[in-house]
C-alpha cells in the first residue's frame, strides 16, 4: 500500500454545529488499524470522499477518546459538499495522523489559556478536550471563544458543558451586532475579550486559533499579559494535497506546515516570511 | 574511480542487449517534429545522443505527468474497495541522460524519501540504471556551473560516458548499480583508456559553461533571506505569464495535485498529476484568502524553492542548471538573469 | 527602430501612457518588454524575431502589469485582431489602451534562431496572413512592406490531416497530445483565453478531467478549439508557447476554416463587428440541430 491509499472509515455520527459547519464522527472500518491508530492533539488528516477527492482537516476529536476520530468542516469546495452529502453508515477515507503537534506532557502542571475564533475552535477542541480528559495534570483552563454570530458558534452543545465545569472558565463572544435577543455572553472581538479575561500568564501557555485577522490582534494582547512568544501555540492551515512533505503547496519559507506544523509558537512564526 | 571503455557501436549494442533482455530501454529519441525528447525506444538506432537537451528533463521516467495512486471499488453496502496501484518495478536503462537531468533525479530523493517514503518514486529509481553522457556545454542558458554542478557532474548517475574521440566513450563507474551493469554485459565494455582526453574533455565542457553562466547561487541566500519583499521580484515577473512551462520542463520541479477521477459509478482512480507553484489555484484557501496572491510571489517562490528553501531543508539546490525554464519560457522569463541580478544586487548591499 | 522608440518615449513625457509594452533585447533574443521611462523605450525593437502576442498584458487579471497605470501597447495586425477580440468582449475598453501599430511583414518560424525573413524562415501562420497594418491603431510605425509570397506548409497539412480516415487522423492526435502534461502554457499565452475560471479548473462539476492522460488531454483540447472558435487571432501562441511541440496551429487553422466556411466569419481588427460565438442570426447554419 503506497503511502497515497487511505484507511477507509465510516460515518458514525454526524452533528451540524452551524447552518454551513457539520462534524463527522468517523469509525476505521478495519478493526485491527482501530485497535492501532493513534495520533497527538493538534495533527491532521488527509479526508476523503472518494470520486470527490480529498481535503485536510485538523482531527477535532481528542486523542485520550479511543476508537473514531472526528472532524469539522465547512461546505464550501468539491469534496466539503461531497462529505456533507455523506450519512451515517457511508464509507470515506482518512489518511494521517500527520504533522506535529502540542506538545502536551510537557504542559503538564501548567495552565491553559485557548483562544479561537469560528471554526479555528476545531483544532483547538481537540486540545481543549485533551487537557479537560486528564484535567488534574493542568493548573487553570481558560477558554476564549468567539464567532460573528451566535449562529456560527460550533460545538454549542460543548460550550455549554464548559460553561457549566467549574473546573473551566469559558468566555464566548460574538461580534457587535451577532447577538440575539437571549445571549448570554459576551458582544464584542475576541482580543477585546481576552483583555477583559485577562488570564494570568504566569505558568501559562496559550493555544490560538482562529482567522488570520484574530490571530494579528489577539497575540499583542497575550503579550501584553505577559504571554512570551514562546509560550503562545497556534495551528496554521496552508492548501496542502499529500500532506507528507512532498506536493510542495504548503510551505512557508523553507517550513512546511504539513510536516513542520502545523502546530507553530509565536516566536516561530515570526521568524517565517510574512507569506501567510 | 573505477572505469571502462565503451565504443559508440558497442553502446549501441548495449541497447540492443537490453533491449532482447526485455529491458526497457530509453534516452534521447527525435519526437514527429524532428525535435528531441527523452522516450522509450524501440531500437537502439532510435536514440540520438549528443543531439542537444531534451525539450522536457529526465524526470517524466521516475515521476510520470500522471500515474494511478489507486482505484476504488464501491460494493454491496456501501463497502469500498480500494485497490493498490501496482508498483512499477520493470527493470529499465536510460542511454544518454545529460548529467543535469540524472543530477536533478538524485536532488528529488530527499524530498521523495523523508519520513514518508514516496513508493512509486523510489520503485521506478530502484528499478533503472541512469548511463549520463558527459555534456559539452549547450547554450548561454546552461547554469550548471552556477548551482555547485558541473556539465559532466556524476551526482545521480550510474555510469558517466565522457567522450574520448574517436565515437569512444571513457565510462566512469558511479555506483554498484553501474557496475552491475558493466558487469553483465562484459563483451561491451573494453578497459579504461582515454583518461587524458576524458580529462580536458571535461575541462573545456566546465570552462565553456562558467564563462556565460551566472554568479554562484550558493553565496546569494543571505541576501535572499533579508530582502523578500525586494522589488526585484515585481519586475522580473513583469512578463511572466503565470503559465507552468518551466516546471513542466524542469527536472527539478516535482509539486504534484491529487485528484479523483470517477471511471463508472461505483469506481474510479485517485491520480496524481503534475502542477506548478505559478498559478493562483496551487496555493488558494477554500475561503479564498491566497498566500501566493500574484505572479510576484510565485516567481519569488518557484526561484526561493530553488535556491534557498530546498538547500534549507535538505542540504542541496533544487536546481541543475539546465536551462530550460528559460529555453521554455514564452514570455522570456530567465533564471541566469535573474541570478546575475540578485548577485549584483547582493555585491552592491556587502 | 527610432521611429518607435521616440513615439514611445514621447508617449511616456506627456502621460498618454505610464508604461510602454512591446519588446526589447533578450538573454534568448528578444522577448516582452515593459518601458516605464526614456531609457527602456530606448531599448524597445521591433523586428521579425518580434512573435510574441503583447496582448496577454493588458487582462487586467495580471494584476502586477496593471499596477504599472496606462498601457500603451505595440501591436502587429495579429496582436490587434486580439485587442480588438478583448474589446469586443469587454475584457478591455478601448480608451483605455494606446495602441501602437507596427508594419509588419511577418515574422520568423524561430525566432531565437534570428536571422533575415524569407519565404524558408517565415512563420507559417504568416504565410496566409493578409494584413500588413493595423487599422486599430492610435499610432502606426514602420515601413511600409510587401507579403512575402509562400506557400502555408500549415494548410498542407491540415488538408493531409482532412484526407485521413477517422482512425488515421484519431491516431495522429492521440501520438500528438499524448505529450501533453497540462501545464497550461497555451491558455495563459493566449489573448482570448481570459476566462477568470477557465472551465477546465472547474471541479463542480468537473467538465474536464484535469490529469494530462489520453481523456483529459483530449477534452481539453477539444474544449479550447471550440471555445477559440471564430474568437482565435492566429496569433500563434498556444504553439509557441507549448513546451512539448504540439502543433496546436493546425487545430486553430482548421476550426478557423471551418468558422469562415459555415458562418463566413474571420476574426478582424474592428471590434464592432460581432464574432459568430456571441451573435445569434436566424440564418446562421443549424442543419447540425437534429
Amino acid at each position: 500500500m503506497n503511502v497515497y491509499q487511505p484507511f477507509t472509515v465510516r460515518v458514525a455520527e454526524v452533528t451540524d454545529e452551524t447552518a454551513d459547519t457539520r462534524t463527522l464522527k468517523l469509525e476505521f472500518t478495519d478493526p485491527a488499524v482501530a485497535e492501532r491508530f493513534d495520533f497527538r492533539a493538534g495533527q491532521f488528516g488527509e479526508y476523503s470522499v472518494f470520486g470527490a477527492g480529498e481535503c485536510t482537516f485538523c482531527i477535532a476529536s481528542p486523542p485520550t477518546r479511543k476508537g473514531y476520530i472526528e472532524c469539522s468542516f465547512k461546505s464550501v469546495g468539491k469534496v466539503t459538499k461531497a462529505m456533507r452529502e455523506l450519512n451515517v453508515g457511508d464509507v470515506m477515507g482518512f489518511r494521517g495522523p500527520y504533522g506535529n503537534h502540542f506538545p502536551l506532557p510537557s504542559l503538564y502542571g501548567k495552565s491553559v489559556v485557548f483562544v479561537a475564533g469560528g471554526i479555528g475552535l476545531a483544532p483547538v477542541r481537540c486540545v481543549i478536550w485533551n487537557v479537560l480528559d486528564l484535567r488534574d495534570k493542568f493548573k487553570d483552563v481558560t477558554i476564549v471563544y468567539g464567532a460573528r454570530t451566535v449562529a456560527d458558534l460550533v460545538y454549542k452543545r460543548e460550550l455549554e458543558e464548559w460553561g457549566k465545569r467549574p473546573d473551566v472558565k469559558l468566555w464566548t463572544t460574538v461580534d457587535p451586532g451577532g447577538e440575539t435577543p437571549d445571549w448570554k455572553g459576551k458582544v464584542g472581538f475576541v482580543p477585546a475579550i481576552v483583555e477583559q479575561a485577562a488570564p494570568s500568564a504566569r505558568d501559562a501557555v496559550a493555544v490560538v486559533c482562529g482567522p488570520p485577522i484574530m490571530i494579528k490582534f489577539t497575540l499583542p494582547v497575550l503579550k501584553k499579559l505577559g504571554f512570551t512568544d514562546d509560550r503562545i501555540y497556534t495551528t496554521l492551515e496552508n492548501r496542502m494535497k499529500c500532506g507528507i512533505g512532498k506536493c510542495g503547496r504548503c510551505n512557508i519559507g523553507h517550513v512546511y506546515v504539513c510536516k513542520d506544523g502545523p502546530v507553530f509558537t509565536a516566536a516561530e512564526m515570526a521568524a517565517l516570511p510574512p507569506e501567510f | 574511480m573505477n572505469a571502462t571503455t565503451i565504443s559508440s557501436s558497442d553502446l549501441s549494442g548495449l541497447a540492443a542487449d537490453l533491449l532482447a533482455a526485455r529491458v526497457r530501454v530509453a534516452g534521447p529519441a527525435r519526437a514527429s517534429d524532428g525535435t528531441v525528447e527523452y522516450r522509450h525506444a524501440g531500437a537502439p538506432a532510435e536514440l540520438v545522443l549528443d543531439s542537444g537537451v531534451p525539450r522536457r528533463s529526465l524526470k517524466e521516467f521516475f515521476l510520470p505527468p500522471t500515474e494511478p495512486l489507486f482505484a476504488w471499488r464501491t460494493g454491496a453496502g456501501g463497502r469500498v474497495e480500494l485497490l493498490e496501484a501496482p508498483l512499477p518495478a520493470d527493470p529499465a536503462v536510460v542511454i544518454g541522460a545529460r548529467p543535469c537531468d540524472a543530477a536533478g533525479i538524485e536532488a528529488l530523493d530527499k524530498v521523495m524519501g523523508w519520513d514518508y517514503r514516496d513508493e512509486p518514486w523510489f520503485a521506478r529509481r530502484e528499478a533503472t540504471t541512469i548511463v549520463s553522457l558527459a555534456c559539452a556545454g549547450f547554450d548561454r542558458s546552461c547554469m550548471c556551473t552556477s548551482v555547485g554542478l558541473a556539465p559532466d557532474t556524476t551526482k545521480g548517475s550510474d555510469l558517466l560516458l565522457v567522450p574520448i574521440g574517436g565515437g569512444a566513450f571513457r565510462a566512469e563507474v558511479v555506483t554498484a548499480k553501474g557496475a552491475r551493469l558493466v558487469a553483465a554485459y562484459p563483451a561491451r565494455f573494453r578497459p579504461a583508456s582515454g583518461e587524458a582526453e576524458a580529462e580536458a574533455f571535461r575541462k573545456a565542457a566546465r570552462e565553456k559553461v562558467a564563462a556565460s553562466a551566472p554568479p554562484a547561487a550558493d553565496p546569494l541566500r543571505p541576501w535572499l533571506d533579508a530582502h523578500f519583499d525586494h522589488p526585484l521580484w515585481r519586475e522580473a515577473s513583469l512578463r511572466c505569464h503565470g503559465c507552468g512551462a518551466c516546471a513542466a520542463v524542469c527536472p527539478t520541479c516535482h509539486c504534484f495535485d491529487i485528484v479523483d477521477e470517477p471511471e463508472t459509478v461505483g469506481t474510479g482512480v485517485r491520480r496524481r498529476n503534475w502542477d506548478t507553484c505559478q498559478t493562483p489555484r496551487f496555493t488558494i484557501h477554500a475561503s479564498g484568502h491566497n498566500p501566493k496572491n500574484d505572479q510576484p510571489a510565485r516567481i519569488r517562490q518557484r526561484v526561493l524553492h530553488k535556491i534557498v528553501i530546498y538547500p534549507k531543508k535538505f542540504g542541496e539546490m533544487l536546481c541543475t542548471g539546465c536551462g530550460r525554464c528559460s529555453r521554455a519560457c514564452p514570455g522570456g522569463m530567465d533564471l541566469p538573469e535573474v541570478l546575475a541580478r540578485i548577485a549584483a544586487l547582493a555585491g552592491g548591499a556587502q | 527602430m527610432t521611429e518607435l522608440r521616440e513615439l514611445a518615449k514621447k508617449l511616456l513625457a506627456e502621460g498618454a501612457a505610464k508604461v510602454v509594452i512591446g519588446w526589447e533585447e533578450g538573454p534568448r533574443g528578444v522577448r516582452p518588454a515593459f518601458a516605464t521611462d526614456a531609457a527602456a523605450a530606448d531599448r524597445l525593437v521591433f523586428d521579425a524575431r518580434c512573435a510574441h502576442d503583447l496582448a496577454p498584458y493588458l487582462d487586467r487579471r495580471r494584476v502586477h502589469v496593471a499596477k504599472l497605470g496606462r498601457p500603451a501597447v505595440v501591436v502587429k495586425p495579429c496582436d490587434a485582431r486580439a485587442v480588438a477580440g478583448l474589446i469586443r468582449e469587454t475584457q478591455v475598453k478601448r480608451e483605455d489602451v494606446v495602441l501602437v501599430g507596427v508594419r509588419c511583414g511577418g515574422v520568423l518560424a524561430d525566432p531565437e534562431a534570428g536571422g533575415t525573413l524569407s519565404a524558408d524562415t517565415i512563420a507559417d501562420r504568416c504565410r496566409t496572413c493578409d494584413s500588413r497594418e493595423t487599422a486599430l491603431a492610435d499610432h502606426v510605425v514602420g515601413t511600409p512592406v510587401e507579403p512575402l509570397a509562400a506557400p502555408s506548409r500549415r494548410d498542407a497539412r491540415v488538408a493531409e490531416l482532412d484526407a485521413m480516415t477517422p482512425a488515421q487522423r484519431w491516431a495522429f492526435w492521440q501520438g500528438e497530445l499524448a505529450r501533453c502534461t497540462r501545464c497550461n502554457a497555451c491558455r495563459q499565452v493566449c489573448p482570448l483565453c481570459y476566462c477568470d475560471r477557465c472551465m477546465a479548473d472547474k471541479t463542480q462539476p468537473q467538465w474536464i478531467e484535469s490529469s494530462p492522460h489520453g481523456r483529459g488531454n483530449l477534452s481539453w483540447h477539444l474544449l479550447r478549439a471550440i471555445h477559440l472558435a471564430g474568437r482565435c487571432v492566429d496569433c500563434g501562441e498556444c504553439e509557441r508557447a507549448c513546451p512539448s511541440g504540439i502543433p496546436l496551429g493546425l487545430i486553430t487553422r482548421k476550426v478557423a476554416s471551418v468558422v469562415a466556411d459555415r458562418f463566413g466569419h474571420k476574426p478582424g481588427d474592428d471590434p464592432a463587428v460581432p464574432s459568430p460565438i456571441g451573435t445569434w442570426r436566424s440564418d446562421d447554419p443549424q442543419e447540425f440541430i437534429l
